[in-house]
């Protein structure tokens, strides 16, 4: 075949160069032979084999949730399910809200008598833990994963072994609420000849049951009716922020602290080391070292009547519990005496002095006592010692992670044991000490059931499928007992039998599940009587600890984001700023700024902290206004190394390990500290660095007495100027917010509430530190005062949707306009992030996303969108705070 | 021909005199060495056709990389994000506006010389006007490159253009001073570039006929219009010029009372202020001048222009500065009173805190190079050397440098409410934009210096003396 490629080269007018453009193909004859049939069956075996390759990789996800539509359900529209929260022992009633299957927010639930509506940051935060990634997939048999059939067939032989030789069986658990879980657990103990559950809490409170068993004969914790009380003393007890039921005790206290309410405005005092939220919101605060509170609470009881004064207290102090001695009279039986230090002498006296002020049975209820809190921490010790000795054969903790949060004998001990099972939802630290772990499903996969307090009864429910292959504590606990059942099974067979005959309402038990699965909660009838107060002084005065008084005092805290630290690797809750400090992601040493100045340390320096006998740790500073001189405070729940997603740095200091059982209650060491400077800093990420109101009129108060005499006195906002603009024209709807801000405590549930509900990105320490935080709304916090005993202000701070607003005028492409129902919103696809209205904001509560966030970090910011707000309405809620709870 | 024109082609030994009379004193030539027509085209245009010598490939160098260095930032900000700069919630403006509101008020004097001094006929400006006008042009790309980098989508910048688009009824927000800053950048930029080429046409003619290669020769023919020198065409282009020129005075008080307004319609204290378009103007003209004045002390030095760029035009300009530098100065003061005498919290504590605040250095070093250093214009001796007028305007620069800072992250840091109050530092890549920035300008100006002539020849043969002839 000749080819010719213009008529120049056919008539020989060009001649051909060898190398280019030869006529024919410069393929191998073995290519050439190939025919046209032989090409497309060679593709076509190629195309098949590569289709077959790439098909093998991949797992079929099924990303719809739902292939046959349910009756009632329409796509993109949320559904809400009553549950209870799970993220701590508190309990709280909740509404999980679901979209197309999935849950994505929760809101307290009105209808729970606990909570009444209210949840805190913790209790926001809690649908991250069920999409955490470093959640345990499946079963593990020493280190290996394994399926349920071979765990449970493993465990099985190795329960009989024990049973056999008539072994030591013990778990190990958290504070349950639920009922089935515990009975669960019983009726599994009664096949073996010496099974107990040792329960204990890391925050403790186990003081107040043994106080009550001395006082009124009945080891429990009681339910603390703050709303029914006109005047209550905290004394170191974080009630509002971390201490027993801090959403319960909110809501509360709340609805006594309108001064339009029909009751009066109650009258809170509180006494403390450190600066707690509670502290901060205190009407009258009174700063004393840990040493202190034993002899204060002896002068305020020997005040009522009972006891002696002993000890030394400084004077001002003893006049100080005169005082309030005085003035608790006046309130008896409507006042209420609160004390967080977990010291059985410390409780006795308190709940004497509640007692002494008429208050038991009205707002220390010991009827119905509180079931928030069960851990003994002297069974903890025992146990302890039993394990160290080698008696115990196995271990099955549930719900706690003891070898993080636990004093350090504990982990020692914890290795003598043969057979170790963890129900841990990650391999946290006590999960990789163990040999078994049979991980439970999260509570919002689970059905169980919760009792936070006695004859308060309220269910949980799951709200999608198990994720993972994992399985229900209470499942694992049937079947381990040779009674499989599932858990939803299991639990309407319990309420059947226990439950429902409990209650006289509701004669049918369908409709009695039903109402409460739908409401969320029960309350039992029957009214059991309190126990009477039998107290013997002179054996109480036994119990005292003479505590020395030392120049520096150490307090471990709870932060109110962290709590106890079991939700450490949550980002929501470390970049939540502490209601106080305002800091993100950071443990610290906290110091008055007087004791500061004494040791020459400044904010952000890195100091080290020992007390005697016990490790050193490097801690950075900061200076706390209204902390005790005396008084050095670090929060617990840092620290935590194990069981969190793949690249997570350690985040602060574990200082768990310097809380001992020696007195027989948790607490810190009370030994002596030694705190030197180490050089160097540390940056500490805070979203707020300035906390002087600089005499401007920014929070506005005024004394209780002159506004009941005249509450028109209460000065209104200026009205606004006139404008060369004419007003915004409205429509049929205006949407308004209404704040309380003689309720809010700052307690900053709705900053973790808003970040869930808005996706909004967390940006990490480093980026909190260059101001760059995301909250769309924010707690201010401000002192004002004298540093040493500061008055503190909790301000929230989010869009005010101005009606003139300054963010609108500027932006030059219309990005951010005002909508006809009244709202500032901003479209996020038309700005092209001029950061105009972020500057003209007053409020300064525009934010920008620096990075392109959704994406891995810092890379491209090509589908990032620059200016972000609260803007879409249906995230503004027509809410006006009830007052009438 | 209009009688304006008349007088602007008065011989200069006619002018001399006048100008003593008039009491100026010692009047100082405007161009040196007597030179001849012929002397003054061949030695403006022979740079133009020259190869450059080493020095000048030594300062495009450095100026190109600088501008390397610059379009490496940028790109770093444009694919990694806004995050890459030390912005934060609180100040969202930083070096970004600081370097725009800069660079536009360097873009100020070109015009200025060209236009306003034209129409008060002050003759001195013809040795300058060029390179003033051919500055003017490179600041304000200068300028425009930074609102646009600064945006978080830079991309979609254009959406920022009233253009008729398919989107329905998206348009653009006239009420917002960012909306008016893209127009009146836009003419501003327009405007410039037309003057600056009209009055390029009779010396582009003259390169033309002065051009060896044919495409040289083409490619002028093409720019210079098919000027012919005959008295019809310098009659009509003088009327043209001068309707530029008028024209182009108001724009410059137009740009920088709107680049104000960015911040005098703001809400926030220290920016809301009625004060702030005329102490822009004067701010701008000030920072212009001074810039002109470092470059031309430069440019003479290097390209032998002594003769052309006298002491007496530097001694022009030095008294424009210490005018406008007085005129800030006085704005400093009248914005503290404003500060004290309105009774506003926020706003006495925004000045308080300008003055004795973390950023107080830069307020400082704002007012000493902005209102203490340029009184030493004062003295003759300053005035007329230029070594001296070279390391005051270099203060000037940088003082008019840190005033756009100090307005823009004084204000912003610590406004209205104390919770948000945040410090502001910059990152490595911000300097380097703003580097780049400079690379851009100086690689520009180096360019041009080369391809056309700095001196407006055609001008300056009109301010010649005449006795030779």
């Amino acid at each position: 075949m000749r080819v010719w490629k213009s008529l120049g080269e056919r008539r020989g007018l060009i001649k051909k160069t060898k190398a280019e453009f030869s006529d024919e193909l410069p393929v191998g004859e073995s290519v050439r032979q190939i025919s046209r049939r032989d090409f497309f069956r060679f593709s076509g075996v190629g195309f098949a084999a590569g289709l077959a390759i790439s098909c093998k990789s991949k797992t079929v996800e099924k990303a719809l949730p739902y292939l046959n539509a349910q009756e009632g359900l329409t796509p993109g529209a949320a559904q809400w399910y009553a549950t209870t929260c799970q993220g701590c022992s508190a309990s709280c009633g909740v509404l999980a809200r679901s979209r197309d299957g999935r849950p994505v927010k929760l809101e307290g639930n009105p209808d729970h008598p606990m909570n009444r509506g209210g949840l805190c940051a913790i209790g926001q935060a809690q649908t991250r833990g069920l999409y955490d990634p470093a959640r345990l997939k499946q079963p593990r048999m020493a280190g290996q994963d394994c399926d349920w059939k071979t765990l449970d067939a493993d465990l099985t032989a190795r329960f009989a072994e024990i049973k056999a030789k008539g072994g030591k069986l013990r778990v190990l658990s958290g504070t349950l609420t639920s009922p089935a879980l515990k009975a669960a657990i019983q009726a599994f103990l009664g096949g073996f000849k010496d099974g107990k559950h040792v329960v204990y809490d890391a925050l403790s409170c186990a003081a107040i049951p043994a106080a009550y068993e001395r006082t009124h004969g009945t080891k429990a914790l009681p339910h603390y009716r703050i709303e029914e009380a006109d005047f209550i003393l905290g004394i170191e007890a974080d009630f509002l922020g971390t201490w027993i039921d801090p959403a319960g005790f909110t809501r509360s206290y709340a609805s006594h602290r309108g001064p339009d309410n029909p009751r009066p405005m109650s009258k809170h005092v509180q006494a403390e080391s450190g600066m707690s939220l509670t502290g901060s919101n205190a009407d009258e605060r009174i700063r004393l070292a840990p040493s202190e509170i034993v002899p204060f609470l002896e002068s305020l009881s020997a005040a009522l009547g009972t006891g002696k004064p002993g000890g030394e207290l400084r004077k001002e102090l003893g006049h100080k519990a005169e005082a309030l001695a005085h003035e608790l009279m006046k309130h008896k039986g409507s006042s209420l005496v609160l004390c967080g230090l977990n010291e059985l002498y410390a409780q006795i006296l308190t709940a004497r002095i509640n007692h002494l002020l008429g208050n038991d049975g009205k707002t220390v209820d010991l009827a119905r006592p509180s079931l928030q809190k069960q851990g003994d921490d002297r069974a903890l010790a025992a146990f302890i010692k039993e394990m160290s000795e080698g008696q115990v054969d196995a271990v099955l903790v549930v719900g706690a992670n003891p070898v993080y949060d636990l004093p350090t004998e504990f982990s020692a001990a914890f290795a003598k044991v043969r057979l170790r099972v963890s129900t841990a939802l990650t391999a946290d630290e006590t999960a990789i000490a163990c040999t078994h772990l049979a991980p439970d499903h999260h509570w919002l996969e689970a059905w169980s059931d919760a009792e936070p307090v006695s004859g308060t009864l309220s269910l949980v429910q799951p709200l999608t499928n198990p994720l993972f292959q994992t399985r229900n504590s209470l499942e694992n606990f049937l079947s381990w007992s040779g009674r499989p059942a599932t858990a939803l099974e299991h639990i309407r067979e319990q309420w059947r039998k226990e439950v429902f005959p409990r209650q006289k309402t509701v004669t049918d038990f369908d409709t009695f599940w039903n109402g409460v699965l739908q409401k969320g909660a029960v309350q039992l009838d029957g009214s059991p009587s309190s126990p009477a107060y039998k107290e013997d002084v002179n054996a109480s005065f036994r119990e005292r600890i003479a505590t020395k008084s030392r120049p520096y005092e150490l307090l471990l805290m709870a932060k109110v984001g962290l709590g106890d630290g079991r939700h450490a690797f949550n980002p929501w809750l470390q970049e939540l700023p502490d209601p106080i400090t305002k800091m993100t992601w950071d443990n610290y040493l906290s110091l008055s700024p007087a004791a500061a100045k004494g040791l020459g340390l400044e904010q952000g320096d890195m100091a080290a902290l020992r007390p005697e006998g016990l490790p050193e740790l490097a801690l950075p500073v900061l200076v706390q206004p209204g902390q005790d001189d005396r008084t050095v405070a670090v929060a617990l729940g840092y620290g935590r190394k194990e069981g969190g997603p793949k690249d997570w740095k350690t985040v602060g200091s574990n200082v768990y390990p310097w809380r001992s059982l020696a007195s027989g209650f948790l607490s810190a060491s009370s030994s002596a500290l030694q705190i030197r400077r180490t050089g160097g800093r540390a940056e500490l990420a805070a979203t707020q660095d300035h906390h002087s109101l600089e005499g401007r009129e920014l929070v506005r108060e005024m004394a209780l007495a002159p506004y009941l005499r005249d509450p028109a006195s209460a000065r209104p906002h200026e009205q606004p100027g006139p404008s060369a603009y004419s007003p915004h024209p409205h429509g049929k709807h205006r949407w308004a917010m209404v704040i309380d801000l003689n309720k809010c405590t700052g307690c900053s549930g709705c900053v973790i509430g808003c970040q869930v509900e808005n996706n909004i990105p967390v940006v990490g320490k480093e980026e909190v530190a260059r101001k760059r935080e995301m909250h769309w709304m924010r707690i201010d916090r401000y002192y004002e005062g004298s540093e040493a005993e500061p008055k503190v202000f909790h301000q929230p701070m989010l869009c005010q949707q101005c009606d003139n607003a300054p963010c609108e005028n500027v932006c030059p492409v219309l990005a951010t306009v005002h909508s006809e129902e009244g709202l500032n919103q901003q479209v996020y696809n038309r700005c092209v992030g001029t950061r105009y209205c972020a500057n003209n904001c007053p409020y300064k509560v525009r934010r920008f996303n620096w990075w392109s966030y959704p994406t891995t970090a810092r890379s491209s910011a090509w589908r990032s969108i620059p200016m972000s707000r609260c803007a879409a309405a249906a995230s503004w809620k027509n809410a006006v705070s009830a007052s009438s709870a | 021909m209009a009688p304006e024109a008349q007088a602007f082609a008065l011989p200069a030994e006619d002018l001399l005199p006048i100008e003593e009379r008039r009491g100026y004193g010692h009047v100082l030539p405007l161009i040196e060495g007597n030179k001849s027509y012929t002397q003054v085209t061949e030695e403006v245009f022979s740079t133009t056709e020259k190869m450059p010598p080493l020095k000048w490939w030594l300062a495009l160098s450095v100026s190109f990389s600088l501008l390397l260095l610059g379009a490496w930032a940028v790109t770093q900000t444009v694919t990694r994000g806004i995050g890459t700069w030390g912005l934060n919630r609180t100040v969202g403006w930083a070096f970004d506006i600081t370097n725009f509101v800069f660079w536009v008020g360097i873009g100020h004097a070109g015009t200025l010389i060209s236009a306003i001094l034209f129409l008060f006929r002050q003759r001195w400006r013809t040795s300058i006007n060029r390179a003033a006008e051919a500055m003017t042009i490179f600041a304000v790309m200068c300028a425009g490159m930074f609102p646009i980098i600064h945006m978080g989508r830079p991309w979609l910048a254009f959406w920022a253009t009233p253009y008729p688009n398919t989107r329905g009824s998206l348009w653009v927000n006239f009420k917002s001073p960012l909306l008016w800053d893209v127009v009146a950048i836009s003419t501003y930029f327009i405007i410039s570039l037309t003057f600056w080429y009209l009055g390029l046409v009779p010396d582009l003619a003259t390169m033309r006929d002065r051009a060896k290669s044919k495409l040289r020769k083409a490619i002028f023919s093409i720019f210079s219009l098919g000027w012919n020198g005959s008295n019809r065409t310098w009659s009509r282009y003088e009327t043209v010029y001068m309707l530029l020129a008028g024209l182009s005075t108001p724009l410059v008080i137009s740009v920088h009372t709107i680049v104000s307004m960015d911040f005098a319609t703001s809400v926030i204290p220290g920016w809301h202020a009625t004060i702030f378009p005329p102490y822009f103007v004067a701010g701008a003209v000030f920072s212009g001048f001074a810039m002109v004045l470092t470059l031309m002390i430069i440019a003479r030095k290097v390209m032998d222009l002594e003769e052309y760029i006298t002491v007496r035009h530097l001694e022009a300009m030095t008294k424009v500065i210490i005018a406008t530098g007085m005129i800030v100065g006085m704005a400093y003061g009248t914005e503290f009173f404003m500060a004290w005498y309105s009774g506003n919290s926020y706003e006495r504590y925004l000045f308080m805190n300008r003055a004795l605040g973390p950023f107080k250095w830069a307020y400082w070093t704002m007012v000493s190079c902005n209102v203490l250093i340029p009184q030493l214009f004062w003295i003759r001796k300053v005035r007329t050397t230029p070594w001296m007028i070279f390391i005051l305007t270099i203060f000037v620069n940088i003082g008019m440098w840190f005033e756009r800072f100090v307005i823009i992250v004084t204000s912003l840091h610590r406004d209205y409410l104390p919770s948000s109050w945040a410090m502001y530092s910059p990152t490595f890549i911000e300097v380097a934009i703003f580097l780049g920035s400079f690379g851009l300008f100086f690689t520009c100006f180096l360019i041009f210096t080369r391809l056309l002539p700095i001196i407006a020849a055609s001008e300056v043969k009109g301010v010649l003396k005449h006795e030779e002839h």
